[in-house]
């Protein structure tokens, strides 16, 4: 039996913080890390920034993505594409998806918890991060250091494995739980 | 002729207010985001890449359970990975390890655990880690052998 496609209706959610007690739990770490050995926290408070500064325009881009698609498409129309219904398609796009996104996997959670929320199925958001291994603008690089028979293989079985990763997570049935 | 009634929708917002819906809504997850950044400038630190190399023995099977368990506790560009990888390649390990370091550099992360788990839940973070953990393995020695065949 096929599963329906149901976007939440309770789409608008209070505004709450989330993560807060991670992110006291970091602090606490770097305090005592500082108590123990004060350059190891600096460099990691100052590595941390370094990051920070490099995803901060990736996480504007997924700001737009996220308005964009709420913008132009309706719930409906978003687990249409997405959803339990979506066919081969839906599994393209999050191949294509997670093949041409950039930066680190969390700066994307927004986005798709946002679009599970209104109907996308957990096994496309799983091809999307198996496929992420892929880096279009770091393929030159990874040719010049394994070669482009390693290059060309290793990336075939990415993209199939990120598709039965996909379907055995479907098979899992993990959408029950939101 | 008569107009037949049309369905009555809710008027689209304007992108402004959507846009601000969406700020709103990655501004709420900020402290979850700070958090994994934290993490990660504190794995980068003490993480390093010599303790990454020092791992691996000389055993493939093993190197290559050790290279998905160092890519996953690593973070940072995966560039770091590759040079990271050709390194050990240049120091006798085995490409299957290799391979399944620079995969799991990407796929699996340590540091984004808790949010992984705050955004999509425990179920779906311990099936989809597992699940890249297998898969991690296992494209890694077919990769590998595959490359062997072909060469």
């Amino acid at each position: 039996m096929k599963k329906q496609n149901k976007p939440s209706k309770n789409i608008d959610k209070p505004f709450t913080f989330r993560g807060k007690y991670l992110l006291c739990i970091v602090a606490l770490i770097y305090v005592l890390l500082f108590v123990i050995d004060s350059q190891s926290a600096l460099l990691a408070l100052q590595k941390g920034s370094k990051v920070l500064l490099k995803i901060l325009p990736i996480f504007c881009v997924v700001i737009v993505c996220t308005a964009l698609i709420n913008y132009f498409l309706k719930p409906k129309q978003i687990a249409k594409h997405l959803g339990h219904d979506s066919g081969a398609k839906g599994w393209l796009w999050a191949l294509l998806g997670g093949v041409i996104s950039h930066g680190p996997m969390y700066a994307w959670y927004p986005l798709f918890e946002d679009l599970r929320r209104h109907g996308m199925k957990d096994a496309l958001i799983a091809v999307f991060f198996a496929s992420r291994t892929i880096k279009i603008p770091l393929l030159p690089i990874m040719i010049d250091y394994f070669g482009l028979t390693f290059t060309i293989i290793l990336s075939c079985y990415i993209l199939i494995g990120a598709l039965i990763q996909g379907a055995l997570l479907e098979m899992f049935g993990t959408q029950k739980e939101t | 002729m008569e107009k037949k009634p049309s369905k009555q929708s809710s008027p689209r917002p304007s992108f402004g207010k959507v846009l601000q819906k969406s700020s709103l809504s990655f501004a709420a997850m900020a402290p979850l985001l700070l958090g994994v950044i934290g993490l990660v400038g504190l794995f980068q630190v003490l993480v390093t890449p010599t303790m990454l190399a020092s791992m691996f023995r000389d055993n493939p099977f093993i190197d290559t359970l050790i290279g998905t368990l160092a890519g996953a506790a690593a973070s940072g560009n995966p560039v770091v990975s590759y040079l990271l990888g050709g390194e050990l390649l240049s120091q006798g390990i085995s490409l299957y390890a290799v391979t399944a370091f620079i995969l799991s550099w990407v796929t699996l992360g340590f540091t984004q655990l808790p949010a992984e788990v705050e955004v999509f839940g425990g179920r779906f973070t311990l099936y989809r880690n597992i699940l890249a953990f297998v898969f991690t393995i296992l494209i890694a020695i077919l990769t590998t052998i595959t490359v062997q065949v072909l060469s």
